[in-house]
């Protein structure tokens, strides 16, 4: 049984693109330090989806900037370790100078990202077609009419009618449901192994979001692409992910495949978050559960559980220890003193 | 586009008129009898009412004042643009000579200004909190609020008083006409004209560039591997350019009027001087049509800068 274990573990190193490992960002906001990661440890598995969610400021876009070294000036990663598995070998992404040469070869063209908000994603003065063939011009050597040919045809395939004409628009003349699919296409373009979506649907209007998620969904079987998904909707999550990472003020505090977390919840603010939102079928009648109190300050540091002053199931020792990772038999991991004595 | 321009170009029509108007019947207004100025006080004195009366008709001055007005237009339209009270030359050939000399150094200190100050202001922002930040925005800050002619003085006693480099004032030397040789004359005079333009764009060029890197597109930009020089500049600097080129065209008609009192004091042959000394010495047909040719100077920049502006910005719809 153990020996399956490890046999299992080692069969899924290889298949890792990318590892994240005790990562850790701080920003400097005037003369105080906020951690908005803290605690960040996850794998991305190839042509596999991981979601991250979390309410707002619990440090998921920041753990995403982190990988892509996007963060602002006053903010770095402090600790910990991202590596990614290229064609090429590892690469220590962590260790890469965040405008250097390697960083920049690897941005739009191994791995890309799209934002939370397509409105203001796109340069207002340049032409759609313009802002997609800039990730060609970088990385691929084409010329004109085979790059104008390869961003039609990824129009096309991002289901925008008329691409052509299309291409010679500007950004202020597609809807925001447009506009986020020519982001997905821009960062798709040179078949990158990784796709970071931070947030990709939370602006849109909720008819567009189940089409946008549908289409990465579908760029990322054809192409096949690992993707990290960033959210605070549990029913995308579900919809979606692979695998899910639950994060608290910085912290990974929950983390395993969908079904472990959706069927069998460790965490005690999993199971708050999942009761928070609306289940189909559920009693009308029945009021959605909140969490109690508010996230705290990002600047506090805490000597015991963060979570503890909003837990329904916080103990005396909650309040005096720090919870570590706790792995499962299944692989499932937590971070919970509940689970620590074994 | 080129129905846009048309609109845009004949909208100037009506904007003249309305400042010919009110310069010809702000003049009129003033106090005194414009005989006064034509002829000299001992003329004025040994003339019999009847025979002023008959230089006033014969001057059309008896006339209503539309019928004046539309005299001054007639005659500007077909290319008499009338003839100094003061010394009888002919104001077109003044034009003639004033009018490119402060073309001249208005157009430099507008092209040095522009470069100057956009360079340093992208400069600044890139390299927001640094040395040269603080530098650029505290020599920003002196030439914001030193006026024109200060500096100028400052300048003329620093260059061309105590370290001999550039002559004190004048436009050119006997014999020496070509740009070149101009150029010294040109120096202290662009420099004082330009350095609170510099100024003012450097301020605004930072704070757009800045406000532009904090947006979205600039991150979507670098997600892409592009260099921060690309980044910057194409993304960053094109898009910053915008709102810096209203204040390009609102700043113009201060720079025309800085001209002015710059041209006086490096005794630079310009309209401004022209202008100055033909309000002191009351010539009203001098100071009438130099009014109404530096209005429609401004007039048409801010209508080409318009243009530009509009072309910068493909969300500009041309059209109605």
């Amino acid at each position: 049984m153990k020996q399956d274990i490890t046999l299992q573990a080692k069969s899924m190193e290889q298949d890792t693109i990318l590892r994240v490992e005790n990562l850790q960002t701080k920003f400097k906001v005037g003369r105080k330090m906020v951690h908005a990661v803290n605690d960040v440890s996850f794998e991305l598995k190839k042509g596999k989806t991981l979601g991250i969610v979390g309410e707002s400021g619990c440090g998921k876009s920041v753990s995403a900037h982190s990988i892509m070294q996007l963060l602002p000036k006053n903010g770095n990663i402090t600790k910990g370790s991202v590596i990614y598995q290229g064609e090429q070998g590892q690469l220590k992404l962590h260790e890469l100078k965040r405008n250097g040469k390697t960083m920049r070869n690897l941005r739009g063209k191994e791995i890309s990202m799209i934002f939370q908000d397509p409105m203001s994603s796109l340069n207002p003065v340049y032409t759609v077609g313009k802002q997609m063939e800039e990730n060609l011009i970088r990385h691929e050597k084409l010329t004109r009419e085979e790059r104008r040919e390869r961003v039609i045809t990824m129009l096309r395939e991002l289901g925008i009618p008329d691409p052509e004409r299309r291409y010679g628009e500007y950004p202020h003349q597609f809807s925001g449901g447009m506009k986020q699919r020519v982001m997905i296409g821009t960062a798709m373009i040179c078949n990158p192994g990784i796709l970071i979506a931070d947030e990709p649907t939370t602006a849109l209007d909720v008819t567009i979001q189940a089409q946008i998620l549908e289409l990465m969904k579908e760029m990322q079987k054809k192409h096949g692409t690992s993707m990290i998904l960033i959210t605070h909707n549990m029913g995308i999550v579900a919809e979606a992910c692979d695998e899910v990472a639950v994060m608290y003020l910085g912290k990974v505090v929950e983390y395993g495949s969908l079904d472990q977390v959706f069927e069998n919840p460790l965490h005690p603010y999993t199971k708050a978050l999942m009761r928070s939102v609306p289940v189909m079928g559920m009693d009308r009648d029945k009021e959605l559960e909140t969490i109690p109190g508010a996230t705290p300050d990002g600047s506090q540091v805490f000597t015991h559980c963060e979570f503890a002053g909003r837990c329904a199931c916080a103990e005396e020792r909650c309040w005096k220890q720090m919870p570590s990772v706790r792995t499962m038999e299944d692989g499932h991991r937590v971070r919970c003193l509940r689970y620590e004595e074994g | 586009m080129a129905k846009y321009f048309f609109k845009r170009l004949i909208s100037l029509i009506p904007k003249l008129l309305v400042i010919s108007l009110i310069i010809f019947v702000g003049l009129k207004l003033l106090p005194g009898d414009p005989i006064t100025r034509t002829i000299s006080p001992d003329a004025y004195a040994n003339m019999s009412p009847a025979q002023l009366e008959d230089l006033r008709e014969s001057l059309g001055l008896n006339d209503p004042m539309p019928v004046q007005y539309l005299r001054w237009m007639g005659n500007m339209l077909q290319g008499d643009f009338g003839y100094s009270q003061v010394n009888g030359s002919s104001i077109a050939q003044m034009l003639a000579q004033r009018l490119p000399a402060t073309l001249e150094l208005a157009g430099l200190g507008l092209i040095v200004a522009t470069i100057f100050g956009l360079a340093l202001g992208f400069l600044a922002a890139v390299k927001q909190n640094s040395l040269f930040d603080y530098a650029s925005s505290f020599v920003g800050m002196i030439g914001v609020s030193v006026p024109e002619f200060f500096l100028g003085m400052v300048a003329i006693l620093i260059f061309a008083i105590q370290l001999k480099w550039l002559p004190p004032g004048g436009r050119m030397a006997p014999g020496k006409e070509a740009f070149l040789d101009r150029i010294e004359y040109l120096a202290l005079p662009v420099m004082s004209v330009g350095i609170s333009y510099t100024a003012t764009l450097m301020r605004f060029t930072r704070s757009s560039m800045l406000d532009v890197l904090n947006k979205d597109y600039i991150k979507t930009a670098r997600s892409k591997g592009l260099s921060e020089f690309t980044v910057n500049l194409k993304h960053g600097f094109r898009n910053a350019l915008i709102p810096i080129m209203v204040i390009i065209v609102f700043r113009i008609p201060l720079l025309v009027s800085g001209t002015v009192v710059v041209e006086s004091i490096f005794n630079y042959p310009g309209m401004g001087d022209m202008l100055l000394s033909a309000i002191s010495g009351g010539d009203m047909p001098v100071v009438m049509m130099s009014t109404f040719i530096i209005s429609a100077v401004i007039l048409l920049v801010s209508f080409l800068s318009d243009m530009v502006t509009a072309l910068l910005d493909p969300r500009v719809h041309f059209e109605g």
